[in-house]
């Protein structure tokens, strides 16, 4: 397995205009790259109002590896695209990578066949990306050391003072 | 493993709360998500049964410190506890940097906390990964109930390894030792990157050795000799 990568602000930025581009062409309204972890690395577009990013890619990537181990037991590796509709809003998810997915929020101005078409040329676009970012990510500088641990606070707090 | 993104200067880490069945994971994360400010969490997403068992995982977003601008995130997962979802534990330990094993302290529980902690460090093994080298503590939960038995006892059959891991007793439902165990197995996450990272960088900062003449004889000497 790969490991998963340090995101650079240049891989961001590489990021968001594939995105972008994405999302002009096929019309959906928004776009998450995440690791297979659930952990979002990019994002583009407006989400529907409410929806938490976090709690969507978590869900993306459980929901995604469910399906995977379903393609296993009928003797597929992978199931590289999941479709989920819904009657205001639909879900497509496509494979990047061995740890990398990629999730689309529609709706129904635009059709799956048009999402579909590009998302898979998207996501071999990210692929591309994803490998440069892993052979990158090897000189990006320390983000804090040991001793700034020493000097932090406690790392959360009970509210009711119930922890030492 | 943690995810470093210097675009929204962040770093996630993921820690899994692993267990038994009805040991107490899913008590944990609804007593963090009751007691930590709106401002530093996300909502707590329980995919559970109509009986209230964890189907799929329980799934609990928090934000913490900022070190050097660097704001750490944590995504709180649990796993569901019954045998047959092995399948589904393999799936939520994906990119797992931390884990907390919650025991349950009754006598009667004795052989599924072992026979737990069993199944966490094979699903480990299966990533590549080992109790040795991860960050992980072991919570002794329910220590409010009758007929639990001794913190010596709980730790000599789930603590007796090479390098012994904090533990603490606890009883989610109250909230007692609920945070020393997070914040321990935080902490212990934070350090673990800090060193993995200053050791890379400490590689990277090495002169790479100059090729030597000799290599190319070296080389040679070490080619297998023709058949003759």
């Amino acid at each position: 397995m790969q490991s998963t990568p340090i995101v650079t602000i240049a891989a961001a930025e590489k990021f968001l205009k594939t995105l972008e581009e994405f999302l002009n062409h096929s019309e959906a309204f928004f776009a998450l790259i995440i690791d297979r972890g659930g952990t979002i690395l990019s994002q583009s577009g407006r989400p529907p109002d409410g929806t938490d990013i976090t709690i969507l890619a978590a869900l993306a990537a459980g929901s995604f590896a469910a399906t995977r181990e379903l393609a296993t037991r009928v003797g597929e590796s992978e199931f590289n695209a999941l479709y989920q509709q819904g009657s205001h809003f639909h879900i497509l998810m496509n494979a990047v990578d061995d740890d990398t997915m990629l999730v689309t929020i529609f709706s129904t101005q635009t059709t799956v066949g048009l999402v579909r078409f590009y998302s898979a040329r998207t996501s071999e676009q990210i692929a591309i990306q994803m490998q440069e970012l892993r052979a990158d990510c090897v000189d990006a500088p320390l983000v804090f050391t040991e001793a700034d641990l020493n000097t932090a606070s406690q790392i959360f707090r009970d509210t009711t003072d119930k922890a030492v | 493993m943690a995810i470093i993104n210097y675009a929204n200067k962040e770093v996630q880490f993921k820690i899994v709360f692993y267990g038994p069945a009805l040991c107490g994971k899913t008590t944990n994360l609804a007593y963090i998500h009751s007691q930590i400010t709106e401002t530093n969490k996300g909502e707590l997403v329980s995919l559970a049964t109509a009986a209230d068992r964890t189907l799929f995982f329980d799934f609990l977003p928090l934000n913490a410190i900022v070190i050097r601008n660097f704001k750490t995130k944590f995504q709180l997962y649990t796993v569901p506890g019954q045998v047959i979802y092995n399948a589904t534990r393999q799936l939520v330990l994906r990119s797992v940097d931390a884990v907390v094993f919650v025991a349950d302290s009754q006598w009667d529980k004795m052989e599924e906390n072992i026979e737990s902690f069993r199944n966490l460090d094979e699903n480990l093994a299966r990533q590549g990964l080992s109790l040795d080298t991860i960050p992980y503590v072991i919570q002794l939960n329910k220590r409010d109930m009758p007929n639990v038995a001794p913190i010596h006892y709980l730790d000599f059959i789930l603590n007796d390894r090479a390098v012994c891991v904090p533990s603490f007793e606890a009883s989610a439902t109250t909230g007692q030792g609920v945070f020393d165990t997070l914040n321990t197995v935080s902490r212990m996450l934070l350090v673990k990157f800090a060193r993995d990272a200053e050791a890379a960088a400490y590689v990277k900062s090495q002169p790479t050795p100059a090729a030597s003449p000799m290599d190319g004889v070296a080389a040679g000497l070490r080619q297998p000799q023709a058949a003759r």
